[in-house]
């Protein structure tokens, strides 16, 4: 039985957690280049060289001295994100709505008193959830608000879309929709749905909750399938130009969708997880080897590239 | 093209290692199977002379490689007296002798006695000897008579037979009230060992006395005498009083022979005597390779048994924790176990060998739930990470602290080797498990914990079986299959097991 689940999945072309590490990772990705996508300071400096759109920077908290600075530099600003720099997986972010007396309001009505959001930065400092431990920066930037394209199938919290890029090629997205489940975050591991997107037409297809499919939105009960992005094609540019920007082979660009400000690149990631795969019901692996015996000439600009992706993975030709 | 070096690496270190391992066996004679069940017992004769005795002499039957015994690593202290050895026949008899000085001065005799099942060749005939002194020959026509009615029993039957006579029971072959009588004067006259000697005799069986010890954990003051019988095939030991068949599995390890006290001083008053037991494992291939030991093979000179027996014990550890890393490659990589932290089960696996599997599980999710809720209210006081560790780390000693000491009250020694947990290592787990049930959730923190006992656990298993140790402490080269085995696994890129779980509603919807 387990010998027939590893044959199929073979078959359709699922890539594994060995395979991704071995065979993309370390083939693809060069050490030297981590720092640019585990940084969300340095990834935002290079963003703005490449013309790509991202939540504007308030501030950088470098050293515990600075702590007591922060309220000065917020300034008036009553809405914005508190970050760790080197953060992963979306932990460790506040998103901040309002202010009261009480100190600040949290973006589920919640409210952090002024000493609990000082704690908080000393925590991101301290390193705790940086990816190696180390001893981090936080980061305050633009509250992004969601455009409503998602409204009916989120809970709460910011949903964001996920794209693969390989050789600077896209090779599938998800989008993920917070739930209750998840606290409004998100993360699919607490959660989240993750819906797959026709990589043609930029449409969303059914979503995975845990590891069972569903149509709907399981706290909005409306359905996820057949919504439309607007500016898709822009979105899988955004992505295509992470390679160069990055010059990493195996990428996961991470976006929104700001209601003012249109798509904004979040962060990008050297080590995107697998789920993907499940949300689209199809494998990355088959993906992948497609583009690696593409056409050389399709690898020219991101445009090409971008062009021929669409035209590759669309849900008419699957897998 | 990774992948190709990768293999070729990889059989390259299996090829030198096993080149290695073969001019061992081949050329310094090594047993290709080290654990070929050999026994090896530390036997220790220690004993507190007085002070001030003069011209004193103590005379100790010390055990000889005879048999199934291999006597290796004798070791002799004399303190201020001299030291002899005699040579009786076959036994060796240590005498110590000289003045004490006013401290008193301690006798000590040190070996590691080795013992090997002996292969027996079929049946073998040997004559009984004379009759004891003491036995006059009425004796000699009265238990040759007793004995003659066993004539056509086989010899096992005869000795069996034998011994039962002399605690009064005759079986199936009644007794004349005139022999009966005739015994029963013999038995106290000549003494109960020297009746059975002389009924053995009679049956044609041959019989002697020995002196010296059972080999069994523990500490005795005396030796034991018992009696030897051929049965045609094997020696079989007897109680001399009862006439009793000690049961076959015991070994025996004789000091003297016949009527050479195993045990004797002039001079002084009978001195107090401890002979200590006790079975012991890593010094078997310090006795068993001093037989073999041919100094002048640099793989020898080179070999981990060279090192002195403290240091060897350490190593004996250091070289399950490849193995460990071993076993963490395939639970993780292959299986797919989720673990906090990369090395975390290897420590936690050779902490259980103190502990014991079931009490360490208990103390490891004990220390973890405990350490959740106190880093829980920690969270509180809003400290900074590195005092915030600090002040976990202490916690969890005073956890180690308490259970040592409810431990010692219970009278559980796993819980007073609570120390050797990894402290170091359950303090960052605890923080990762908050961290973890913090924005994960409260399932994936149990998923995570749950998978390292379980790695922690199985690669316990692994590093508990006894033979493995010991056959990575006599060819340490066998670091170089476990490389070779990593390497491999580092160039897997096929599925984990959990892989093909995580993807099921793929399959199911297809």
């Amino acid at each position: 039985m387990t010998w027939e689940a590893v044959k199929w999945l073979n078959h359709f072309g699922i890539l594994g957690m060995n395979g991704r590490n071995a065979d993309y990772i370390m083939a693809m990705n060069d050490r030297s280049a981590f720092p640019l996508v585990d940084d969300k300071i340095i990834t935002k400096r290079l963003a703005e060289e490449f013309l790509i759109p991202t939540p504007r920077l308030y501030h950088v908290i470098e050293h515990h001295g600075d702590i007591r600075n922060v309220e000065q530099a917020l300034g008036d600003r009553r809405e914005f994100a508190l970050k760790p720099a080197r953060g992963s997986g979306g932990s460790g972010i506040v998103l901040i709505t309002d202010r009261s007396d009480r100190g600040f309001v949290k973006q589920s009505g919640a409210v952090i008193s002024r000493e609990d959001f000082i704690y908080h930065i000393f925590d991101i400092l301290a390193g705790i959830y940086s990816l190696e431990g180390l001893e981090d920066k936080a980061i305050v930037e633009a509250l992004v608000h969601p455009d409503p394209l998602f409204a009916a199938v989120t809970y709460q919290g910011v949903p964001d879309i996920r794209i693969i890029a390989y050789r600077g090629v896209p090779a599938m997205a998800m989008v993920r929709l917070p739930t209750r489940a998840s606290d409004g975050k998100a993360n699919i591991h607490r959660g989240a749905l993750g819906a797959g997107i026709d990589m043609a037409k930029g449409e969303t297809l059914t979503a995975v909750h845990g590891s069972e499919i569903v149509h709907v939105h399981p706290d909005t009960g409306n359905p996820i399938a057949g919504i439309t992005i607007p500016s898709w094609k822009d979105m899988l540019l955004t992505a295509a130009r992470g390679s160069e920007m990055t010059g990493l082979g195996y990428l996961g660009v991470d976006l929104v969708i700001d209601v003012a400000e249109g798509p904004l690149m979040l962060e990008m990631n050297a080590r995107p997880g697998l789920q993907i795969q499940v949300a689209n019901q199809a494998g990355l692996k088959g993906r992948l080897m497609r583009i690696d015996e593409a056409p050389p000439e399709i690898f020219a600009t991101p445009e090409t590239r971008v062009t021929w992706a669409m035209a590759a993975f669309g849900t008419d030709q699957r897998r | 093209m990774k992948r190709r070096a990768a293999v070729l690496v990889a059989v390259l270190l299996v090829v030198l290692a096993a080149v290695l391992i073969a001019y061992r066996v081949v050329r310094l004679g090594y047993p290709l199977v080290p654990t070929a069940s050999i026994k090896v017992w530390q036997l220790s004769i220690e004993t507190i002379l007085g002070k001030n005795e003069k011209n004193l002499s103590l005379r100790m039957g010390l055990p000889v490689s005879r048999g199934p015994i291999t006597v290796a690593e004798e070791r002799i202290a004399s303190g201020s007296l001299t030291f002899n050895l005699l040579r009786e026949g076959v036994d060796h008899i240590g005498i110590w002798a000289g003045n004490t000085p006013s401290t008193g001065t301690l006798v000590n005799y040190r070996a590691s006695i080795l013992v090997k099942p002996v292969r027996t060749f079929g049946i073998r005939r040997m004559d009984p000897g004379a009759y004891p002194v003491s036995f006059q020959e009425a004796d000699q026509a009265l238990v040759s008579r007793l004995a003659a009615r066993w004539q056509r029993l086989p010899a096992d039957e005869r000795i069996k037979a034998a011994g039962d006579a002399l605690s009064g029971a005759w079986g199936q072959f009644p007794l004349s009230e005139q022999d009966r009588i005739s015994w029963e004067e013999l038995v106290p006259r000549v003494g109960r060992t020297n009746a059975l000697m002389g009924l053995l005799n009679a049956a044609g069986v041959a019989a002697r006395v020995q002196n010296g010890l059972i080999l069994m954990e523990g500490v005795t003051r005396t030796p034991i005498r018992w009696l030897l019988a051929w049965d045609g095939t094997r020696w079989l030991h007897m109680q001399p009083d009862s006439g009793a068949i000690y049961d076959r599995s015991l070994v025996f390890l004789p000091l003297t022979n016949d009527d050479i006290p195993p045990l004797a001083a002039t001079g002084a008053i009978a001195p107090e005597v401890r002979y200590n037991l006790s079975p012991q494992v890593v010094s078997q291939w310090i006795a068993y390779f001093d037989r073999l030991r041919t100094p002048d093979r640099i793989l020898n000179r080179w070999s981990l048994f060279s090192l002195p027996p403290e240091f060897q014990a350490t190593f004996r550890i250091l070289l399950l924790v490849p193995i460990g890393a071993l076993m963490v490659c395939i639970l993780r990589n292959i299986i797919g176990f989720p673990t906090f932290g990369i090395f975390m089960p290897v420590l936690m696996a050779l902490a259980f060998r103190s502990t014991g599997l079931g009490y360490g599980l208990v103390i490891f999710g004990g220390v973890i739930l405990v350490g959740y809720i106190m880093r829980l209210l920690l969270d509180k006081l809003h400290l900074l990470l590195v005092p915030r560790l600090s002040v976990v780390l202490t916690l969890v000693i005073g956890m180690f602290a308490f259970l040592a000491v409810v431990g010692y009250k219970l009278d559980i020694r796993e819980l007073m080797s609570v120390g050797l947990l990894p402290f170091v290592i359950l303090t960052m787990m605890i923080e990762r498990f908050f961290v973890i049930v913090e924005e994960s959730g409260v399932r994936e923190g149990i998923r995570n914990a749950v998978g390292s006992a379980a790695v922690a656990a199985i690669t316990h298993l692994i590093l508990h079986i006894e033979t493995l140790q010991l056959t990575f402490f006599v060819y340490p080269e066998l670091l170089l299959v476990l490389a070779a085995l990593q390497i491999l696994i580092g160039r897997y890129t096929g599925y984990r097991l959990s892989e093909v779980l995580r993807f099921r509603a793929l399959h199911r919807n297809q």
